[in-house]
């Protein structure tokens, strides 16, 4: 009777062990293919491959010998199926771009904070008009970045095959002239396993 | 009886663990010089580095390393390039990223990579699978 109720409670002590659950951190850069989406990893070898590209063609490397144009950056247009912030796409490869001290970047999508920053400092009466920022001071963006995400996407009973192409411009505002652009092209496929697991 | 099967035991503890290290290790190139490096090495007895060529594009380094793979099967793996500034510093060392590579069986592949800024001077070459 002992050894039955021993037994039960090893059993039971078993299965809550394995309900319980596990927290680890991971490497963030590790390849990533839970599934044949978008992922983390796509987005490293899109912004690496762009700003690799975008490093060695010449007349980028004219341009900035002497220096540092200035960049803001539009927009990615989603034309693929899925959900995707384009927008950290496009935050990676401005970090790696002015971390390159090559470039330097506006940022459009706080114009309106810095207008009322500034208007705080220029009416309010309460900062020091020896330090305070003027308006009509800010540099105007030289070159515009923007692009395309879009995919192809095939699939029968067994086999998911993703096709992703990233396309991205350097548009010089002034001229309309578009003085750089790059391609990444990822294919991704996902087979079901024989049993279906 | 005991005593052989307690050595076998032993020996194949001893290789259950080796197994498990995961200690670095550098390929030399044919000038002796240090030029693939990984904590797999079996991966980095598959791979090997054929030519290893650089340049300034600008100011920045610009690297391109002709990679060979000399096992008769496909490989599947990850590499990384390691910057260093002139005092030994790794140059922004999370922004690199491991890029994938699949090569056939007994091919080469030219992989090439930028400095992310001119303070890079040396660099290494990593595979991880």
């Amino acid at each position: 009777m002992v050894r039955v109720f021993s037994l039960l409670a090893l059993a039971m002590a078993l299965v809550l062990s394995g309900c319980a659950s596990r927290v680890d951190y991971g490497d963030a850069q590790a390849r990533e293919t839970v599934t044949a989406d978008f992922g983390s990893t796509d987005l490293q070898m899109i912004a690496t491959k762009m700003v690799d590209d975008m490093m060695v063609f010449p007349p980028i490397v004219e341009m900035t010998r002497d220096r540092r144009p200035v960049l803001f950056v539009d927009r990615i247009k989603n034309k693929t199926s899925e959900h995707i912030d384009t927008e950290s796409v496009t935050d990676t490869i401005q970090s790696k771009l002015i971390n390159s001290g090559k470039f330097r970047f506006v940022d459009m999508s706080v114009v309106d904070r810095v207008r009322e920053q500034l208007e705080y400092q220029q009416d309010s009466g309460m900062v020091d008009q020896a330090s305070a920022a003027q308006m009509g001071r800010q540099i105007g963006a030289e070159f515009m970045l923007y692009g395309n995400l879009s995919s192809i996407v095939k699939r029968d009973d067994s086999t998911k095959d993703v096709y992703y192409k990233f396309t991205l411009k350097l548009l010089n505002i002034q001229s309309g002239i578009i003085e750089w652009s790059g391609e990444k092209e990822i294919r991704k496929t996902r087979k079901r396993s024989l049993f279906g697991f | 009886m005991k005593a052989p099967f307690t050595a076998l035991a032993a020996v194949v503890l001893a290789v259950v663990l080796a197994g498990c290290s995961a200690s670095n290790m550098a390929r030399p190139g044919d000038d002796g010089e240090p030029r693939l490096y990984s904590n797999n090495s079996t991966l980095a007895n598959r791979l090997s580095v054929e030519a290893l060529q650089d340049k300034k594009v600008g100011d920045l380094l610009y690297v391109q390393a002709t990679l060979e793979n000399g096992w008769k099967f496909e490989l599947d793996f990850q590499y990384k390039i390691k910057w260093f500034d002139r005092d030994g510093f790794e140059v922004a060392p999370e922004s690199q990223p491991w890029r994938q590579l699949v090569m056939a069986g007994r091919s080469q592949n030219n992989v090439q990579a930028v400095a992310p800024n001119p303070s890079a001077v040396r660099y290494e070459i990593w595979v991880r699978e």
